[in-house]
Order: C-alpha cells, then sequence, then structure tokens
C-alpha cells in the first residue's frame, strides 16, 4: 500500500501496538463493549445517519449514505493549540492577498499565474466587498505526519463544504455510543451564533434577510445545505426561489409578498445559472455574498504555492504551517526535477477540486507514471506538483469482523473571518478516511468521516495513570 | 524568471531606415446556439515585440465588452484574458494596430547541429507538445535529414520535403490535428504543415517553435509557420507553406509563439451555455500604409467577408 516508507504513524496506537495516553480511554471503552456490541452500534449509527439522510450525492441518481466510522479521533490540546494559530494565519493573509489583488497592487504571485487561475475574475478588479474581506468562511486540508507535525494540502476559500457532515457526525456517535465520551474533558462549541454574527456583521444590520443558496436536492453536498439552513433557521433557496428586480435588488419569492434578501449564503459557484443578475447585484453592492465573488483566486493549487510568501509579505510573520512543497511546472528546472522524481510526488490539476485530476506517484504503475510524464510535458501549465507525504493512519473498525485496522486519515479545519476582522478557528473539524489501499480521502472517491475530539484541557496523562 | 522575447537586431540604434509601418486588423465572430452566461477567454491577438518588428499602437474590442487583464505567458506573448459576464448568443473578438516590420532579409547563417542540441532551449521545444509528438514522425525524419551535421542542410531538408510533399488542402484537418495524423493524411493547411515540419525538427533535436501571425498584403485568413533556434543568431523563420527559408521581417506580422497551435490560439476559453458554439467565422488583413487609426466599424466590415465555420470547428 505505502511504498514511501515501510513504518506509518498510527493516531491510535504506538509502534508497539499500546493505545497512546489521550486513546487510552477510548480503547478501554472499544474492550469494555466487545466486538459484538460495537458492530451493533455501528448499524444503529449508520441507520440514524440514514433516517436523518446524511448523504452524500455521487452521480445521476446515486446518493452514498452515512458515509462514517464512528470511533472518534481525539487531538490533543498542545496540537491544536498549534493547528489554531496557524490555519487562522492563514485565512488572515488570504484575504490580505486577495484585496491586493482586486485592487491591482500584488506583486506576491507572478501574473501569469494568478490571472490564469480559474476564479480570478477580472470583473471584480476595484471591487471593496463589506469591511474588504473576501473569505469569511474557509477550509485547510492537513494531515498529521506524526508528533504534531501537521502540513497544509489544500484550501478551499470559495465553498468550504463539510462542516455539517463534523457537526453531524459528532451528534450522532455522542447519541448511539454516549460511552466513548466518559472521561474526557472536550472542546464543544456552536457554528450556529459564530455564522449569524458574522452574517449581522457583514450587513451591518441587527435583523438581515439571509437565505442559503442551494444547487438543488441533487447536489453533492445536499444533506449539509439543509443541516445548515435548518441550524440557522434561515431560508433554503433554490435559483428560481430569487429573482433579481427592477431596481438591481434582489428578491426571495415568498407566500405573503417578495421580500428584499440582504444576505445570500451561497452554496454554488455560477451566480448567473441560478438567479439571472444575482452576479451584478453582488458587484452592486445590492446584496452580501458569502463568500464574496472572486475568492476563488486562492483556490487554484498553483497558487497555494505562494500562500507563505502571502504570510511573510502581508502580515510580516513566518508561517505557523508548513505546507507541502509545491512545484511550478512551467518553470523549466523545476519540471526537469519533477519529471525526474515521479515515484515521490503528487501531480495536481489546477482546476480540480477533491480526488479529481489526482495521480499519486508512488501508487502508479509504470504505465501511468509514463502518461503522467506525458501529460506533464503537453500541459505543464494546466498541472502542479506536490510532494507525497507519507501522513498518518487511524483506527476504523471493519463491521464484518469486528477488528479494527488502519487506515489513512486527513483533516479538514474550518474557520470563519468576520466583519471586524477576528478570525475563530472552529475547534476539531472533519477527519476524512481513505478507502483500504488509497491515500485518497475524499468524499466522493469512497472516503468516511469520523468523529473529531479536541481536548480542552491536557487530561491524557491523568487517563493513563487512573 | 519568464523568457522575453529576443531583441537584438538594429532596434537599438533607429533602424528606422530598414523598416515599414504596417496596420492589421484581426476580427473573429462566434456564434452559439443559445444564450451564453458568462464567456472567459484567453486572446492572443497582440503582435509580439520581438527581433523583427515592434508594434506602435494597439487596440482591441470585445463586443460584448466584458472585463480583462493582461500578462505576458511563459513563451513571451502579451495575452489579454476577458470575461463576459452578460447573456450573449454572439462575441466578437478584435484588434487592430500598427507595426514596425524590419525589411532586411536575415543572412541564412549556419550552425553545427550538436551545438544546436545543446542549447537550454532545448527541453521545451524538443519535447512532446499537445499536437507534436517527435517520437511520432522520428523515422520520417532521419530517411530526410541529412547527415552533413549542418543546421542548414537539416533544416532545408525538412522543409522542402514537407513543402513539396504535403498537399495544400482546406477541410481536410481541424484544429486539433496532430502531427502523426498530417503524414497520415499528407495534405492539410498551414498549421498542419508547420505541425509536422516541427515535429520532425524535433526529432532531429532541433529546438523548434510554433508561429501564428497575418501575411502582409493580404486578407484572409491567420497564417502559420515554424522559428528554430540558432545558437547565435536567435530563432530563425522557417516558412513550410511557403517552402521559404528566413524570409524577410516584413512579409509576416507575428502574433504569438508557442510550442504547437494549442499555445497560441488567437481565442480560447471556455463559455457557461446551455447551448453549444455553433459558428465561427476570422479573418485578418494587412496593408502597407499607416494612415489612421482603425476603428472597430473597419474590424465588423471585414469580418461581413469572413469565411463562416460551422458546427464548432474554430479554426481560423
Amino acid at each position: 500500500m505505502s511504498r514511501l516508507s515501510a513504518t506509518v504513524f498510527n493516531e491510535w496506537q504506538d509502534a508497539a501496538g499500546r493505545p497512546r495516553d489521550h486513546y487510552a480511554l477510548l480503547a478501554d471503552t472499544v474492550a469494555a463493549l466487545g466486538p459484538d456490541e460495537l458492530c451493533r452500534r455501528w448499524q444503529t449509527a449508520h441507520r440514524r445517519g440514514r433516517l436523518d439522510a446524511v448523504t452524500f450525492y455521487l452521480e445521476p441518481h446515486r446518493f452514498r449514505a452515512a458515509p462514517a466510522d464512528w470511533l472518534p479521533r481525539v487531538i490533543p490540546r498542545a496540537h491544536w493549540e498549534v493547528i489554531a494559530a496557524g490555519v487562522g494565519q492563514r485565512l488572515k493573509a488570504i484575504n490580505r492577498f486577495l484585496l491586493d489583488l482586486y485592487h491591482g497592487g500584488q506583486d506576491v504571485v507572478p501574473d501569469e499565474v494568478v490571472y490564469t487561475a480559474q476564479h480570478f475574475y477580472p470583473e471584480v478588479l476595484g471591487f471593496h466587498p463589506p469591511h474588504d474581506l473576501f473569505v469569511h468562511l474557509y477550509a485547510v486540508d492537513l494531515v498529521h505526519l506524526g508528533a504534531g507535525r501537521y502540513v497544509v494540502l489544500e484550501d478551499t476559500a470559495r465553498i468550504p463544504f463539510g462542516i455539517g457532515y463534523q457537526l453531524e457526525t459528532l451528534e450522532l456517535v455522542g447519541q448511539v455510543i454516549p460511552e466513548f465520551a466518559a472521561g474526557y474533558d472536550l472542546e464543544r462549541y456552536g457554528i450556529r451564533r459564530a455564522y449569524l454574527d458574522l452574517f449581522r456583521s457583514l450587513c451591518g444590520s441587527p435583523s438581515p434577510v439571509c437565505v442559503l443558496l442551494t444547487d438543488g436536492r441533487f447536489g453533492a453536498a445536499f444533506f449539509e445545505h439543509r443541516y445548515l439552513s435548518e441550524l440557522l433557521g434561515i431560508p433554503l433557496v433554490e435559483g428560481s426561489d430569487l429573482y433579481v428586480g427592477y431596481d438591481g435588488r434582489v428578491y426571495l419569492r415568498a407566500l405573503d409578498g417578495d421580500l428584499p434578501v440582504d444576505l445570500v449564503y451561497r452554496r454554488v459557484e455560477d451566480l448567473d445559472l441560478f438567479v439571472p443578475g444575482l452576479h451584478d447585484a453582488c458587484l452592486d453592492h445590492r446584496v452580501v455574498l458569502v463568500n464574496a465573488i472572486g475568492a476563488g483566486a486562492v483556490e487554484d493549487k498553483l497558487v497555494f504555492k505562494w500562500v507563505p510568501a502571502m504570510i511573510e509579505r502581508y502580515l510580516g510573520e513566518a508561517p505557523i504551517l508548513r505546507q507541502a512543497a509545491s512545484y511550478d511546472l512551467t518553470d523549466l528546472e523545476s519540471r526537469r526535477y519533477v519529471l525526474d522524481h515521479l515515484d515521490r510526488l503528487v501531480i495536481k490539476s489546477r482546476r480540480e477540486h477533491g480526488a479529481g485530476g489526482v495521480s499519486v506517484g508512488p501508487d502508479l504503475g509504470p504505465a501511468a507514471r509514463r502518461r503522467a510524464g506525458e501529460h506533464i510535458l503537453e500541459q505543464p501549465q494546466m498541472l502542479m506538483a506536490q510532494e507525497c507525504l507519507d501522513f498518518s493512519q487511524h483506527m476504523v473498525l471493519n463491521a464484518a469482523t469486528g477488528a479494527l485496522e488502519g487506515r489513512y486519515v486527513d483533516l479538514r479545519v474550518f474557520a470563519m473571518q468576520d466583519g471586524s476582522g477576528q478570525v475563530t478557528v472552529f475547534p476539531g473539524g472533519l477527519t476524512r478516511v481513505a478507502p483500504a489501499g488509497s491515500r485518497i480521502t475524499s468524499l466522493p472517491a469512497g472516503g468516511l468521516c469520523k468523529p473529531t475530539w479536541v481536548l480542552r484541557q491536557e487530561l491524557c496523562r491523568i487517563a493513563t495513570d487512573s | 524568471m519568464r523568457r522575453t522575447p529576443d531583441a537584438r537586431t538594429g532596434w537599438a540604434n533607429g533602424g528606422a531606415a530598414d523598416t515599414i509601418i504596417a496596420s492589421y486588423i484581426y476580427a473573429a465572430r462566434y456564434g452559439y446556439s443559445a444564450s451564453v452566461l458568462h464567456n472567459d477567454n484567453q486572446l492572443r491577438i497582440f503582435p509580439l515585440t520581438d527581433a523583427g518588428q515592434r508594434p506602435v499602437d494597439l487596440q482591441l474590442w470585445t463586443r460584448p465588452q466584458g472585463r480583462g487583464v493582461e500578462y505576458v505567458d511563459r513563451f513571451g506573448n502579451r495575452v489579454r484574458r476577458v470575461r463576459i459576464v452578460a447573456a450573449h448568443d454572439s462575441l466578437v473578438v478584435a484588434s487592430a494596430g500598427k507595426v514596425r516590420l524590419a525589411t532586411a532579409r536575415p543572412q541564412p547563417a549556419d550552425a553545427d547541429l550538436e551545438e544546436v542540441r545543446a542549447l537550454p532551449e532545448a527541453f521545451d521545444y524538443v519535447s512532446r507538445s499537445p499536437l507534436v509528438d517527435p517520437a511520432s514522425v522520428a523515422r520520417l525524419a532521419n530517411e530526410v535529414a541529412t547527415v552533413t551535421g549542418s543546421l542548414l542542410d537539416t533544416v532545408n531538408g525538412v522543409l522542402g520535403w514537407v513543402h513539396r510533399n504535403v498537399g495544400y488542402r482546406r477541410g481536410t484537418t481541424g484544429v486539433t490535428t496532430t502531427a502523426d495524423q498530417v503524414l497520415r493524411a499528407m495534405q492539410g493547411v498551414c498549421q498542419d504543415k508547420a505541425h509536422l515540419a516541427l515535429g520532425m525538427l524535433r526529432a532531429l533535436g532541433i529546438p523548434s517553435r510554433y508561429v501564428s501571425g497575418l501575411l502582409t498584403g493580404e486578407v484572409g485568413e491567420t497564417h502559420a509557420w515554424v522559428e528554430v533556434r540558432h545558437p547565435r543568431r536567435g530563432w530563425l523563420a522557417v516558412d513550410p507553406t511557403r517552402g521559404v527559408l528566413c524570409p524577410p521581417p516584413c512579409d509576416y506580422i507575428k502574433l504569438a509563439v508557442g510550442r504547437d497551435y494549442t499555445d497560441v490560439a488567437p481565442v480560447a476559453g471556455s463559455f457557461l451555455s446551455r447551448g453549444a458554439a455553433s459558428e465561427c467565422a476570422a479573418i485578418s488583413a494587412v496593408r502597407l500604409a499607416a494612415n489612421g487609426d482603425a476603428t472597430l466599424a473597419e474590424a465588423l466590415e471585414l469580418l461581413r467577408g469572413a469565411y463562416v465555420v460551422r458546427h464548432a470547428d474554430g479554426r481560423p
């Protein structure tokens, strides 16, 4: 499975197979419940997930139900503090960069790179979003190399997805297997208040009319759209529920008359495809868009390479979190290096998301590797290369045998920057588990969600001593 | 960091005595079968600044207008990216301006093939590119090439072979026709001849690039030819369609250079629509005169005479 190294860091247990300190209590609970009871609980939780319609839409008329493993991941306090500081730092730097970019001043990223980013939009030049913030809701994909060394793989700055799955997974495991949390002092938080405060601060009004714009029942993350609209108490709307009036404002069609909308929490990218005129309404300040138009310029996989430079330039700080070394293939030297080291690199399409357009060098056979090399020679400007990291595994329950098995995991952490510039990093995140034999954790590629806990204090020592 | 066009001829000391001014217009129209919501294109329709030519005055229009940014790509082309976010069912793209062109015909200077193969440019311009896989035409290249070790002899061999043996015929090839497909069909237009010549030159280890541009004194389609890298004289023009080595710069206006057509397509991009591209027309004109500034109206007038290609084959 892994040709990078023989020893994989396992979060749950050490090299000798003993549970790590902060997992000792959980391991006791797992042993006390026993394999049969665990498998029963797993099935109960899956069933609850299906009843809640926790789904992920895959392709026409096919939903994947409750993709989760219920054994929690525990993040020690000390690790979390570094993660939170590092994620917040990235978000602040990215917002400063976008403002500079759309006001013609940036010279951190080469023009040829940023101006060819799919979601850089020339018509946004000169536009000031409320409080000069483009990215309000943000997510970072991290992997853990072991011993608290977390590395950034990707940023999501347009439509960060996954926080609904994170919260639902936590809720379900708390209800169905409450024994797991016994003895742990966990960070708790709700996003409801933070999101609503964000919307108020962006609209400059105490009770703005907000809607969540979904791409509909057949959108990949429709479960999350429904979950968030219920949690936040805002209408879940499809494009046909909104229109742009002759006065340029955005209206919600309601039974008792049409209601002017102040803020659209959009979960779609091509605004005019859903609501004709919405794009211009946003640029004319007739409505607030979360996240703002143009935020996606930093989602380009090659622009990513320059995020550490943004942190240094705009914040005058050294990056707190390391990010995966990245290579611009239009540069001759980099391309030569990448072609010579395909066996230890990941090749990504600049434009695609998740597992789309990703080739993991170590997993490629000779023919696939040759094709990847040819693709790089032909389309260097469409691709980028990234170091392939030997990241951590966690345990999942094999529901057929009751045994625990190792699988690669990553961590998507969610953060917010509000109208006052304050950054909030939500404790925990969405742990995604790759299928057996794979390192690709994205949900469409077969990944599972895992409940993720952050310890409020360093309790693990007490746990093992007791 | 980026390669810039090579400029080492007489421009530094004026050079006006050996130059002429030409005005050009390039215009293209795209039609769609249903309304387009947004249209995002990279335009490579500004003349290059390089050894034999210098643009003095350039304009660019798109209708609908849209917003744009400009950057220089890794080949040294000036690219304008224009995004239009407004419903439309046809798109017009046009550029016009004046270009100062050198009139002196460069003396073809020879070089040793080994020296050419060792050039640092070799990597980008001898590797495979989307439409040109040197390996697929290597056998022919080795049959045609002389074994003298001379750059000019080798280039002349390839140039002569393609010029003599590949017939000129429209409508049989498209913008995605590859060099080995041209070899099998043995016919095509200037773009196809350029691709085949590029494949053969690259198979012989000679760094060579694709050039798109306009023929001076003509009204019609854009032209395509090839340039090979000389170790001391910069890039030498080779026109397989006309069978000419080192023509005078004033015969052409160069718009863009790259590895093959995919790097220099005058208009490349994407649009969002429930329909598809239904037709495309492109035309250009170059006059050896510099009277007045061209207008969009002139470009549109010119476009009326353009050959219209149905069904989204964007070949100019």
